[in-house]
């Protein structure tokens, strides 16, 4: 039995998963799923504030899951820029 | 309903039992009231609870069902009846109308009645608890 | 098993604030206790629980027709209360977890 509520982050890790597109789009649609995980978070905390529909812990945990997609892509992104940065020293 | 709604709905309990207290004590602080302003005996009154939503809830959540106090019954049967034949409020057969009110009794509901106040005041300190925690997460 | 515990916290919630009524209406005449239905597991992420609750069988019910237990539903809250404590404890863990392998990764 695991105990994993976040599943692993889907926002990033699905669109890192290889899928043939080419790599610009994998960061373009991680850029989105990311986005779109903050404004999810966002609009439920508004939907707990104003409208009081909603639980604390689903909004604090869709807060968390969208901080943690974000973080995530942001190291992933630096990983790639440095590797891009490298093979553009290597000499030809 | 969310946590928040729970409290509501434990604070309408805290108020219907107070309410119902509230008649207790007037029951008992009248349990020999011979003559009122409207004339007669004290008559008991006690409380009519019956289930009432609570302010706030919504159509896509479950009905946060709360209490109110529908109505307050007064004794309505006849009064209790002693000879004291001497007693202002004696008829010309000597005999008084008193409360049908019986102490140990209103005593044992003033029990029950405080036993749900506190009831409901745990259901919020611990409500109140939970939500405290689910404000943690989002450390 | 996959355990999803922000499902777990929504059925918990639910179920406290099913005893709160329960609580308010134990003197009521003719209210029946209830209570919500445990799901069969907890592994859809994020789960808006929505189960209603139903009457809980086995109560006795006293002259009015109410058959509420203060006993029982002061149980109730203390072990909801814990439970609730014990699962949002163990996801503020989950949380440093992953906060924390990221981090790693950043200077390796």
């Amino acid at each position: 039995m695991r105990i994993d509520s976040f599943g692993a982050i889907p926002a990033v890790t699905d669109s890192l998963r290889p899928s043939g597109g080419g790599f610009a789009e994998a960061i373009r649609d991680a850029i989105d799923r990311v986005d779109n995980a903050q404004a999810g978070a966002q609009s439920a905390a508004a939907d707990l504030l104003v409208n009081g529909r909603g639980d604390v812990h689903t909004v604090a945990l869709a807060a968390q899951s969208a901080e943690l997609s974000l973080e995530l892509f942001q190291q992933v992104r630096n990983k790639f820029v440095s590797a891009y940065q490298e093979i553009m020293k290597m000499p030809m | 309903m969310s946590l928040f709604s729970a409290i509501s709905v434990s604070a309408s309990g805290m108020e219907a039992q107070r309410v119902r207290a509230e008649l207790i004590a007037g029951n008992l602080a009248n349990a020999d009231t011979t003559r009122t302003p409207d004339g007669g005996p004290y008559r008991r009154r006690d409380a009519v609870f019956t289930t009432a939503p609570v302010e706030g809830s919504f159509a896509d959540n479950l009905a946060a069902a709360g209490v109110r106090v529908a109505s307050i019954s007064v004794d309505a049967s006849d009064p209790e009846r002693r000879y004291l034949p001497g007693h202002p409020d004696a008829d010309k057969d000597g005999y008084v109308a008193f409360p049908k009110i019986h102490p140990p009794e209103e005593m044992v509901d003033l029990m029950g009645a405080s036993r749900g106040y506190e009831a409901n005041v745990a259901a919020i300190a611990t409500v109140k608890d939970m939500i405290g925690r689910a404000l943690d997460l989002f450390k | 098993m996959h355990v999803d515990l922000g499902a777990y916290l929504s059925y918990l919630t639910r179920r406290q604030e099913v005893v709160a009524s329960n609580i308010a209406n134990a003197d009521t005449p003719g209210y029946k206790t209830h209570d919500v239905g445990m799901p069969g597991d907890f592994s859809t992420a994020f789960a808006q629980f929505t189960a209603l609750p139903e009457e809980t069988p086995g109560l006795v019910s006293r002259n009015d027709g109410n058959n509420v237990s203060i006993d029982r539903e002061s149980r109730l809250l203390a072990e909801n209360d814990i439970r609730f404590n014990l699962a949002t404890q163990l996801l503020r863990g989950e949380i440093r977890t992953y906060k924390m392998a990221i981090e790693e990764g950043r200077d390796s």
